[in-house]
């Protein structure tokens, strides 16, 4: 996925930012827990496509903090 | 009954549960995604596209501004965009429907457009941008299918820049009743027939017909524009008001 496009992206229910995961197929939205899918290289920002972070997820997120 | 709780939208002419508008506005754009630049050009005679000049025309987008194309589909405006922003602009097109934003991301490719376009898959009541982000914000043909019509313009004052314009292109009401006569004969009887010989698909065009009709009109939609924060709001009537260019500035 595109550098400038992530730059510009945020979480479309909190609005914080979002990291992409390190196998490059989600965005990650530490803030709110929640991961949005990336298809065929086309970020799924919608809330109903994504999914609940799991408590290990958020632990390794440092989003507990 | 519970049922008498439950908020019900329009769906063309039907009214559904308020939960099930986006998925039914998912199929029919899943199944006309394929088909609808030649649908487009077929049911209008080509005049969508001088709408969308014309939409062009007023946007005042500059090279290296930033761009929001919204159910930017099959990418005509983008295609436009990206050629007025150059490399040193963004255009984004996003869309809601997967179906639609691979059709449109196939057909840039293919005409060369890469680089300063990017594709997202949202909803345009709730945005994925920071606030004050994109200088011109375009809708075209797409706030007709949204269920929350003045949660999505709320969304996009948010993200657009103070100084930056919103315009929507959207089929309105036409200004004589002759003309209207005239238009309702056309897509109630020779539409859904159009969609049904061309894309085997009588339905979804049926509920272009119907939706057009439910859309707010001219006067109601620059008061929605308003009522969200837009500044300078005004409108202009195309082909007799069939279509008509809403535009409002954020200060």
């Amino acid at each position: 996925m595109n550098k400038t496009l992530l730059d510009i992206l945020v979480c479309p229910v909190t609005k914080a930012p979002l990291t992409l995961s390190k196998d490059g197929t989600e965005l990650i939205s530490k803030m709110g827990g929640m991961a949005y899918p990336v298809r065929d290289g086309i970020p799924v920002l919608l809330e109903t496509e994504a999914r609940t972070l799991t408590t290990d997820e958020r632990l390794e997120s440092g989003s507990t903090k | 009954m519970q049922d008498d709780q439950k908020k019900t939208t329009d769906f063309g002419f039907k009214e559904i549960p308020t939960e099930e508008k986006v998925k039914a506005v998912a199929n029919v754009f899943h199944s006309v995604a394929a088909k609808y630049d030649i649908m487009n050009d077929l049911m209008s005679g080509g005049i969508h596209r001088l709408w969308k000049r014309h939409t062009i025309s007023q946007s005042g987008v500059r090279a290296g501004q930033c761009v929001l194309d919204i159910a930017g589909g099959t990418g005509d405006l983008t295609l436009k965009f990206s050629r007025l922003v150059g490399a040193q602009g963004q255009v984004i097109l996003a869309d809601i429907n997967d179906s639609m934003l691979k059709v449109g991301r196939d057909k840039l490719a293919n005409m060369g457009v890469v680089g300063n376009v990017q594709f997202v898959q949202a909803n345009a009541e709730e945005l994925p941008f920071p606030d004050d982000t994109f200088d011109c914000i375009t809708i075209a043909f797409g706030l007709r299918n949204v269920t929350d019509k003045s949660k999505a313009l709320a969304s996009m004052y948010r993200v657009l820049k103070p100084g930056g314009r919103l315009l929507v292109l959207e089929f309105s009401k036409p200004e004589s009743e002759t003309l209207s006569q005239v238009y309702d004969q056309y897509s109630f009887r020779l539409l859904p027939m159009m969609g049904k010989l061309i894309a085997n698909d009588a339905d979804s065009y049926r509920y272009l017909a119907e939706s057009i009709r439910m859309h707010p009109d001219q006067e109601t939609l620059k008061t929605m524009m308003n009522e969200v924060g837009f500044e300078r709001t005004s409108y202009q009537n195309l082909t007799g008001g069939i279509v008509a260019l809403h535009k409002g500035f954020k200060f």
